[in-house]
Order: C-alpha cells, then sequence, then structure tokens
C-alpha cells in the first residue's frame, strides 16, 4: 500500500492555478524529492500533503486514508521548515515536546522520548536553552527533532537546509541521509538544490509550473531526461543543446548543424529523414579527440576556459553556437587554441525540436 | 585603543544633547521640587533650589474628599477600559492579522478613525447618548467610552505586532496539533507580548490622561483625577501653586508606576540567560 497518493489534485489561488491534475503516488518507507526551479509549485503540493494549503480539487490520502478535510495534526505528518520555525519562547526542551503534550503524553514518558531523540541528534546540552541561543545547524537540528519525536507516519521537508551554509548544509544533508535510513519513514523533500535531490532520493519528481515533468531515479532521470526541460535542469554544468537537421544516409543516420554533421546508427531513436530535432550532450560526456579522428567532431576555438581544479570547463563556438566540454584539467588548451571534441553515441540524447520530449525508443 | 580625539562636531552635538535632555527633565524635577515648598519659596524672585521641605501641600491633597474620589474613579474607570481593551481588542486585531477578510482592511480604517475625529466631535454626541440612557457622570459610562478609546488603541497597534510573528511558527504549532485557539493563546500571544505590553501600556496611558471626554461625561460623582486637578486651579485670585503642582506628582505617579511595572515584568519574561 503506498504511503501517500495524489490523485487529480489541484490547486488554484482564485484564477490563478499553480497545481494542475497532479497524480502521484509514494510507496511506504521511500524518500522522494520534489525538485523544480522557484514558483514551480514543489512548496505548495508540500503545503497541501501537510494540510496547511487547502485542495482545490482532487484528493490527497495519507496510508490508505483521505486526508482532504483533515487538520495537519490529525494526519500523521511532521513537517521541517525552512526558516526553522521554532517556538522562540520556549526552550528547547519545550520546542521538542510541544506535540506531544497535545497528545497527553504522560511528563515521565515525553522526558524520556526528549532524551532519546536529542541524544541522537546530540542536542543534550542545549535542553535549557531558548533557539536564539543557538546556531543555524543545531536550530536545524531541533526542528528535525521536534518532527522525530513524533513518529510520524510522514516527514515533510520544505527546503530545510537553504539557510545555512554551503559546508554546515553538506554535514546536515549526510546526517538527513543517515536519519532516513536508520528511521526508514516515508519522506517527502522539496528542495530546488538538484545536488540535494540527487544525492538523497530514492525518486526524484520533477515539477514545472504546477506538472510533474518526469519522475524516476536519480540516475534514470540523469541518464533518460524524458524532455528538454528536464535534460537542461538536471546536471552541472548544463547540458548543450545544438539543433540539427535528421537526414538518411546508408543504415544509419546524419544530424546536421552546428557547421557540422555528425553520423549515428541511431537506433535508439525515432528517427525519419528531414525532421528538425535538438542534440543533447552533456559537457562531461564530450572527449577530447585524437588527431586521426575524421567524423563525429565538434570544433572550435576555445572561447573561454573556467578552471575547476580536476576539471576544467572549457567553451567554444561552433557554427555559431556556444558548446562547452568539461575535460580533465591536464588536457586543458590555451585560451584561444582550437580544439576538437567527439562523443560516443550512447551518451547523446535526442528531441523533437517542436514538442521537447525525448526521441529515445522506451 | 586610542582615545578619539575630541573634535568640535561631536562636542557641540553633546552640548545639543545636554540642552534637550535638560529641557525635558527640568519642568519635571522643578515640579516635583514645587510640590515640597511653601507657597513664599515658590513665588520668590530668584528661584530657590535650597528651602526647607514641606508635606504640607502633599497632605492637603491627599486630605480631600475629591482628589480620593477621582484617584479612585480614574483608577476604576481607565482600568476596567484597559481591561475590556485587552480583552476585546487583542483577539480582535490577532483575527485581523492572521485571518483577514475582504471587511480586515475597512476594520482598520474604521478603528484608525475613531482617533482621527476631534474629541469633541465624539465627545457631544456621547454626552446625549448617556444622558438619555441615563447613565450620565456614572462610571460604567466612562469604562464603555474609554473602552471604545482602549479597543481601538490596542488593536491597531497589535495588529503590526501580531503580523510580526512568522506565520511558519505558528503553522509549526498545528502541525504539532493544536487548533486555532491553542495557537492563538500558546504562541502568538507570548511571542507577541513584548510589543502587546506596548501597546497596553500605551492605551493606558492615553486614557488615563484624557481631559475632553471626562469633562463632558461627568458633572460630580464620576470626576477623574485630571479632572479634580484642574479644578484645584480655579480657587480664587491666589493660586495655590504648591497645592496644584503636588496634584500633578499625584497625576503623573500611576502612569509611571504602570510602564516601570510593565518594563520590570518584561526585563524578567525576555531577559536572555547568560551561557
Amino acid at each position: 500500500m503506498s504511503a501517500i497518493v495524489c490523485s487529480h489534485v489541484d490547486k488554484a489561488y482564485g484564477a490563478t492555478s499553480v497545481i494542475r491534475d497532479l497524480n502521484l503516488a509514494i510507496e511506504e518507507h521511500e524518500f522522494v524529492v520534489f525538485l523544480g526551479p522557484s514558483g514551480c509549485g514543489k512548496s505548495t503540493l508540500l503545503r497541501m500533503l501537510a494540510g496547511l494549503e487547502d485542495i482545490s480539487g482532487g484528493e490527497v490520502s495519507i496510508g490508505g486514508k483521505v486526508v482532504n478535510d483533515l487538520e495537519p495534526g490529525d494526519r500523521g505528518i511532521a513537517m521541517v521548515f525552512q526558516n526553522y520555525a521554532l517556538y522562540p519562547h520556549m526552550t528547547i526542551f519545550d520546542n521538542i515536546a510541544f506535540g506531544l503534550k497535545r497528545q497527553r503524553v504522560p511528563a515521565a514518558e515525553i522526558k524520556k522520548r526528549v532524551e532519546a531523540v536529542s541524544k541522537t541528534l546530540g542536542l543534550e546540552p542545549y535542553l535549557g536553552r531558548k533557539p536564539t541561543e543557538l546556531s543555524g545547524g543545531q536550530q536545524q537540528r531541533v526542528a528535525i527533532a521536534r518532527a522525530m519525536i513524533k513518529t510520524p507516519k510522514v516527514f515533510l521537508f520544505d527546503e530545510p537546509l537553504s539557510n545555512l551554509d554551503a559546508k554546515l548544509r553538506n554535514h546536515m544533508r549526510v546526517e538527513i541521509a543517515r536519519l532516513h535510513q536508520s528511521l526508514k519513514t516515508t519522506t517527502v523533500y522539496v528542495t530546488h538544490d538538484q545536488l540535494e535531490a540527487m544525492t538523497l532520493a530514492d525518486r526524484i519528481v520533477l515539477l514545472k509550473d504546477g506538472v510533474i515533468e518526469q519522475i524516476g531515479s536519480p540516475a534514470e532521470i540523469y541518464r533518460r531526461p524524458g524532455n528538454m526541460f528536464v535534460a537542461g535542469f538536471i546536471g552541472t554544468p548544463n547540458m548543450n543543446f545544438v539543433e540539427v537537421t535528421v537526414g538518411r544516409s546508408g543504415n544509419g543516420w546524419t544530424l546536421t548543424g552546428a557547421g557540422t554533421v555528425l553520423s549515428i546508427a541511431g537506433q535508439g531513436y525515432h528517427l525519419q529523414h528531414g525532421d528538425r530535432a535538438v542534440l543533447g550532450i552533456r559537457p562531461p560526456d564530450l572527449k577530447t579527440a585524437s588527431a586521426d579522428r575524421g567524423c563525429n567532431l565538434l570544433q572550435g576555438t576555445a572561447d573561454l576556459i573556467e578552471f575547476h581544479g580536476n576539471d576544467a570547463l572549457v567553451t567554444f563556438g561552433s557554427g555559431g553556437k556556444e558548446i562547452s566540454a568539461l575535460v580533465p584539467a591536464r588536457e586543458c588548451p590555451e585560451l584561444r587554441a582550437p580544439v576538437r571534441y567527439t562523443f560516443d553515441e550512447q551518451s547523446i540524447h535526442l528531441f523533437d525540436a517542436t514538442t521537447g520530449l525525448s526521441l529515445r525508443k522506451q | 585603543m586610542r582615545p578619539y580625539p575630541i573634535r568640535p562636531g561631536r562636542l557641540i552635538a553633546k552640548a545639543i544633547l545636554a540642552l534637550a535632555g535638560f529641557l525635558a527633565v527640568f519642568p519635571l524635577v522643578w515640579t516635583a521640587l514645587n510640590a515640597l515648598k511653601n507657597n513664599v519659596d515658590i513665588i520668590t524672585r530668584v528661584p530657590r533650589l535650597v528651602f526647607t521641605p514641606t508635606l504640607a501641600n502633599i497632605s492637603y491633597i491627599l486630605g480631600r474628599d475629591s482628589v480620593l474620589t477621582g484617584l479612585y474613579n480614574s483608577v476604576v474607570a481607565c482600568g476596567s477600559a484597559v481591561l475590556i481593551g485587552v480583552a476585546l481588542g487583542l483577539p480582535a486585531a490577532y483575527a485581523v492579522a492572521r485571518y483577514p477578510n475582504r471587511f480586515a482592511g475597512d476594520i482598520q480604517f474604521f478603528v484608525l478613525s475613531l482617533r482621527f475625529l476631534p474629541p469633541v466631535a465624539v465627545a457631544i454626541p456621547l454626552m446625549v447618548i448617556w444622558l438619555q440612557v441615563g447613565l450620565y457622570d456614572t462610571l460604567p459610562a466612562l469604562i464603555v467610552t474609554y473602552s471604545l478609546l482602549t479597543i481601538s488603541v490596542i488593536m491597531w497597534l497589535a495588529i503590526p505586532a501580531f503580523q510580526g510573528v512568522p506565520k511558519e511558527v505558528e503553522e509549526a504549532a498545528f502541525v504539532d496539533g493544536y487548533g486555532a485557539y491553542p495557537v492563538f493563546w500558546r504562541i502568538a500571544l507570548p511571542v507577541a507580548a513584548r510589543s502587546l505590553a506596548g501597546a497596553i501600556a500605551f492605551s493606558f496611558v492615553l486614557v488615563w490622561n484624557e481631559f475632553l471626554i471626562a469633562l463632558m461625561l461627568s458633572s460630580s460623582n464620576a470626576k477623574t483625577l485630571p479632572i479634580v486637578a484642574s479644578e484645584l486651579s480655579q480657587q480664587g485670585m491666589n493660586v495655590p501653586w504648591g497645592i496644584l503642582n503636588a496634584s500633578v506628582v499625584l497625576l503623573s505617579l500611576p502612569p509611571l508606576l504602570f510602564l516601570g511595572v510593565l518594563s520590570g515584568f518584561l526585563n524578567s519574561v525576555f531577559r536572555q540567560k547568560k551561557t
């Protein structure tokens, strides 16, 4: 049985539609990340699961029970907010215990459970303090403790790490991953950071303008993006897109564009002679071509070189199109030197030029 | 660290500050001093800082029934009005701040407009109403009238105070299983307490110092302290300066005490624990 099911869920503020006919099933124990650019409706969807936003249409069920009209407190969920949302007038102990007090748990048990949870999260020295006396990372841990102690059916995280500095963010990300490994609680996590999504998620739900663009494991989404938006959104540095015309040639196909002609076998794709298509290729998939290589070359003059440490991102113009290649730093060319790159057919993506959908055969 | 060189600009700034401070504080000090002087010491050509103090003015004030009645009326009328203002104004302000409907803006404007009108425009109709109802010159009439002021002032100041409470903190309490009323009592009120206390103190001072409405709504029984104090100056050609000053001191003490108690209370509640 799925832990969370959204069927035909709509959300509108007046005439503005934020989420349209959304269908999603989240399995028990699963860690699902809602990922998307700001304004895509991912936080709104999470708040609808939490009961903090009304559901305009459709049905949401948690643990087999329709929760559309249930108060947040009756849904068996716990939520961690972006700005922690700790109760500023209470001590850390009271912050963590506040939810249990509502459930009329005896004081002795509350004390025992708060101590257990704060031990897990290393909060024991701070139980008597007020939230303002804690650092951002510690406050975030208190917020997680407050969510954990209720042993909810579902954890909801609303961009929990975006207020932390980069180093702490990495640290807390690992902690959240460990926590999920040990607790196995179904988790829905909202973020706009694809690194968080890729590292934490069992499945990523990629949203844009209130519509699901693709659902899949991080590897699936990275390797087989369903459309150009997903391909462009996932992966740093961004995927190169080159508009090409498809042509038939013997048993294979040619792609003409960016001042060059590429030839591929094209068995994995739905192709037709004369189609307009978009070739997508990730910068790390471009390899420096050996001197004797004569086909499938993208070449030009290195306009810009960004040194990353191990790698360097080389940007060059090819037929009036900017293309980037991520190459090992030792192969990094001089600025304004001619460069030649080639690729493996397995690593390319082809999209329909009008619909943006992947041409890959399922 | 080397001390800053004393520049003329800083010197002038400090002198201006000192002068402003003196202008603000000196009349109060002088009033308090005069309350302890005999009339001869007050009306001298050269102001006297050294004099034989007397408690005659203060004991005269406290010995008069009219003053004690005025004090009683003031405390009861203002205290009750502030309590009513808190009981009705705070929930109303919270509702406008957190659950705004299409009338929220109009409500806020109406509440504010009660303070725009010249007091006379409000006082005369109120006088007629209380005369008709038969409650003219009674404490209940004064309490209800003052409650209009305290509710409006408290609402006006409490709406931004409640809006300043982070919405997520209240939402976290909802997720923790609390309903709208517990969230108001256990989250919104304590978190906004500091600003709310200021609003309450301000409303108290406003009605305590209120003169015109009290004058219009009372003739003998329900006179408040400001009315009684003003009457002390109408006792013939010889102005009893000492007594006047003593009554001013008496008038000023309750608001000062109120603010003192309130700020002490706030400090004890919100003092950060040093670690």
